[in-house]
Order: structure tokens, then sequence, then C-alpha cells
């Protein structure tokens, strides 16, 4: 009997986080004929309450079999062959002839993420340097923002005060350094992995909570980590490819940004101006529309299209101090659109992206997208992953919500978005 | 009620911080409720207010269901009260969320629930209704 590629998706709905990972486990690999080359693992932040994620990994420990390669951590849900969900589990386990598989691991991510991003990569470059297959992949995950809590403040998305703004924008490079509290910093690491190896296709996705951005976990086989960096590497002789994209729009608005502060993660001023109110202006938002509660429902779908290298990058604005707007990844000065998004663009953005891979017959796929488009869409989140089983069929997909995502390939170059949809896939090549 | 498993899809959604209470109702009648805790406290203070409110909902829901409304809401003070109507029926999936709840994430366990309860109100006899997917996950190929 000629041995295939098998893909099987595991989930499980339980809320006792032992039970969870047997679940997740057994449901993936009984189908298998051979043990897994490599098990990926999503969870949503659900079981920290439930038993804990140690007890979540020791339950898919009691199924899995011993050294098989396993990364992944907690996300905001999760799209698979059986539906959508933003509670439970799910796993994607594969097995193949013709396929070498790394993991790596680097630590301190919110510290020194180019550290962390080299040491992951070693781990993966060391491991797949002998294989024979020329087709590779990298998963890089890591763990994704977390907010900090300023003294007297708490955690917030919106800061009014200067004084505290002031404060708070010291505090938030002190948190980053001294308890890892603040931005990801995935696109710092995301670049370094990508100088390293350049050869890889890669898919990036980050971990989070349920949307809040306090806590978020990474799974490296049987450990239970924070602010790390996760790496899944895979040579195979199966055909892939990866792409981003986003179905944002230009509107006519632009702006210029002219100043930047917090080593350019901030956008300070814009058209000579104090940044905050000349946003409100050119939105045509009344002064004090941005409240805490208001941030969620109104600034989120206003992303904006900067500048990094020479490339665009559209991202959102989750954070606000006074004057300042941040942003979740270093950017450049100069032009800005300001873009716009709709539910229907949104899923245009998956037809456009499984259209990509026609020429492929896939025998799995994996995606990264952004966790407001799952706030966005809510239950319409089904009508893409209606798409996504049309494309698929009866092969496996796993598709993870993320907070900060991107693909690389060597011909396309890095893409590092907001509210996007990143697919990679694997099969054979039909054209 | 105990053993009921629509009941049982309820106290799923219970588990969930921000649903602070879910019942399957129609105009004049809750069907089925939670059957573990019943609903958090914080609702008990505005639930006359709120149960009234929703009558006149399913005034609505009544008249257009049959031609293919399907979602309703409306916000009452600080809450949200969602209705996810049943096809062609006057009853639907009822909960209460705070106004400023993450909406976007509930929705997405909201609507797995009504599919849930559906299956089991097509299929009311069988022994097997899987409760939260586990026995479409185990039958499936993936």
């Amino acid at each position: 009997m000629e041995l295939q590629v098998e893909a099987k998706i595991g989930m499980s709905r339980k809320w006792d986080a032992r039970e969870a990972g047997r679940e997740v486990a057994e449901t993936a690999i009984k189908d298998l004929t051979c043990p897994p080359d490599f098990f990926l693992l999503f969870a949503t932040i659900h079981y920290e309450k439930y038993g804990g994620f140690q007890e979540f990994l020791n339950g898919i420990w009691d199924v899995l079999p011993e050294e098989t390669p396993l990364v992944g951590g907690t996300v905001t849900g999760f799209i698979n062959n059986y539906g959508c969900f933003s509670r439970g589990a799910s796993g994607l386990a594969v097995s193949s002839p013709s396929i070498d598989v790394a993991v790596g691991v680097g630590k301190n991510t919110k510290r020194n993420p180019h550290r962390a991003a080299r040491q992951c990569a070693e781990m993966i470059q060391n491991n797949l340097k002998r294989s024979p297959y020329k087709n590779k992949f990298l998963l890089n995950f890591i763990s994704g923002p977390v907010m900090p809590s300023i003294p007297g403040v708490g955690q917030k998305k919106y800061i009014r005060s200067g004084f505290v703004s002031k404060f708070a924008i010291k505090a938030l490079g002190l948190s980053q350094a001294l308890v890892q509290k603040g931005l990801g910093r995935e696109d710092e690491i995301f670049e370094a992995t990508v100088q390293q190896l350049p050869d890889y296709k890669m898919i990036l996705g980050t971990s989070m909570d349920d949307h809040r951005g306090m806590k978020n976990y990474q799974f490296f086989n049987d450990k239970i980590l924070t602010n790390a960096v996760v790496n899944l590497g895979i040579a195979t002789d199966l055909d892939l490819d990866v792409l981003t994209t986003h179905g944002m729009k230009e509107t006519d608005l632009h702006f210029t940004i002219t100043k930047l502060g917090a080593q350019n993660h901030a956008i300070c001023k814009i058209n000579h101006q104090p940044a905050v109110p000349e946003l409100l202006r050119l939105l045509d938002w009344p002064e004090g529309f941005l409240t805490e509660e208001t941030m969620m429902h109104t600034i989120l779908y206003y992303p904006i299209s900067l500048r990094r290298n020479g490339r665009a990058v559209p991202v959102v604005m989750p954070l606000i101090m006074k004057d300042s707007i941040f942003v979740p990844c270093i950017i450049d000065d100069g032009e800005v659109s300001i873009l716009t998004v709709s539910g229907k663009d949104l899923v245009n953005a998956v037809k456009e992206n499984l259209h990509f891979f026609e020429g492929i017959q896939p025998e799995f796929g994996l995606f990264s997208a952004c966790m407001t488009i799952l706030q966005t869409l809510g239950d319409k989140t089904n009508i893409v992953q209606e798409e996504l089983c049309k494309y698929f069929k009866d092969k496996s997909f796993l598709l993870f919500y993320s907070a900060g995502e991107g693909t690389y390939s060597p011909t396309k170059d890095i893409t590092y978005a907001n509210m996007s949809f990143n697919t990679a896939v694997f099969g054979h090549k039909t054209r | 009620m105990k053993d009921d498993p629509i009941a049982e899809v309820l106290d799923d959604l219970m588990r969930l911080d921000d649903i602070l209470a879910c019942m399957v109702a129609r105009r004049n009648m809750i069907s089925v409720m939670p059957s573990s805790e019943g609903f958090k406290p914080e609702v008990n203070q505005i639930w006359d207010n709120i149960h009234r409110a929703m009558d006149d909902v399913f005034g609505v829901i009544g008249a257009y269901s049959q031609i293919g409304l399907g979602e309703m809401e409306f916000r009452l003070q600080d809450y949200e009260v969602l209705f996810y109507v049943f096809p062609d029926t006057e009853n639907a999936l009822v909960a209460i969320v705070p106004a400023l709840a993450n909406k976007g994430l509930l929705e997405v366990e909201l609507e797995n629930a009504r599919r849930e309860i559906l299956r089991i109100m097509e299929g009311p006899k069988k022994e097997s209704t899987p409760k939260n997917n586990t026995e479409q996950v185990l039958t499936a190929s993936g």
C-alpha cells in the first residue's frame, strides 16, 4: 500500500482542561495509520479557569505518541472543518512519508525579540539542514501583546490625561523590559526570522486570549510558556505556497506622519499637529468621541496603511495615550492612508486568497487571521468557514485568530498586517 | 429539566463570562432555561423591564420569522438582548449580555448553540445527540 499524506483535525468542546486535551488528541490521531509527524494545537483561554493549561497539555500527552513535535498556544478562536468556535480547542495532526519536521523555541520575546528569534530559528535550521526535501515551511507563532497595568490607571486602551500618558509611555518601556507586558513585537521577530531562514515560506501568527489582551500562553512539546516564540519547521516534497489578503480599501483620507515616538511605535504628530485631535478632525469625529468604551467599536474599524522599509503595512490603532496613537509594529514616517473595510470585503478577501491556490490540489491548510475579523463578522464567520470547506472539501484545514499576522515567501517578501487572512496550503500542483 | 439536552446547551453558554442569561423563549413563554445555576445575579435588577421588552420583540419575530427574520437585538440601559430566531417559528434563543461585551465572539457561540438546539429539535428521539459537536467531530473525516 502506498503511503499517503494524512492530515486530521482534532477538536474538543469539553470544559475540563484535561478531558479536552485528551479529546483533541484522540480525535486527531484516531484515524491516522501512522503516528503523526507533528501536532499543531490551539485552544481558547477558557481552559485557564477549568483546570489550567498544564492539565490541558497533560491530557494531550495522555494520548499523543511520545516525542511527537508539538507547538501551538492560546488563540481568540478558530475555524476548522467542523465550524467556527470562540471556545474550545483544536489540533492538526499530520503524518506523511515525505516530510521532515523540527520545532524551535525562543524566550523573552518582549524583552529581547531578536535573541528569541535567533534561538528559535537556529533550532529549525540545525534540525532541517540535512533534509533532502527542498520545499520549506515555517509557522512562526509568537506571544501576542499584553496590556500592561499602569499604577493608578490599570489596563486601559485609552488614556486621556496628558500627565498620565507621559508617565504611561515611560512605564510602557519599563514594563516591556522588566515584566514583559506590552507590545508583542511579533513584527521584529518575524523580520529577524526571515533574515535567518530566507528560503522558507512562512506564516506568522500570535498567541492571544479572548480579545482582551490580558494574557496568552504558548505550547512547546509538554511545556507551557509565556512571552515565547515557537516555530514549526517543515521540509517536504509537497508543493506549498503562502499568501496574505485583507480586503481593506483606501479612502480619500490621507495624512502625513510628521513625528514618531516610543521607538517608532507611536504616532505623535500628523500634519504637524498633535496626532489624536488631527485624526478626529480628519474622520469628522467630535472631540471626546473616543473613550475606553467606544475604542472597541470605532477606531478598530478604521485601520491605517503605514509604511515599513518600503512595504505597505495595514494596521489597526489599538492604544491611545492623550495625543499619541500607538500601533502594534515599528513604522516609518511619511504619507498614510486611512482604510476602510466591510464584512463583504473581508469575505471577498478569503475568496481572493483561495482563488490564488486553485492550481494546488490541497492535502491540508493552515491559516492565521486577525481576531478583529472574528469580532467584526461574529456569527457570519460561518460564511468564511463555508468558503474554506468549498476549497478543501474533505481535506483538513485549521484557521486560528490572532493579533498580528503575516506571511513571507522568497518571491513575495514579507507581508505583515492586521485585519488579514494568511494562508499556507500544502498539496500537489495541478498546473 | 435536568436531562433536557437543550438545557445543557444553555448551561454551556452560561459558563461564558459575558452571557448573563440565556433561554429558549417565545412570546409570553420561556420554554427552556439553563438547568444548573440559572441567570447571573446582576440581571435580576433589570429582569422585569427586559422581560417586558422581550415580549414586544417576540411580537415582531412572530410577524416576520416566516419571511426570513433571523436575528434581532435591543439595548436596554447597560445590557443588550440578542435574539437568534429558529427558522419559520416564533421561538428564539435569547441571550442577555453586557452592552460593551465582545459581542462578535459571543455571537459565534450563540450561533453554534442555535444550530445545536435545532439539531436536537429535529431529532428528539436520537439518544446519541452530540453534546457540543463532539459526535460530529468523531464521525467526520477531517
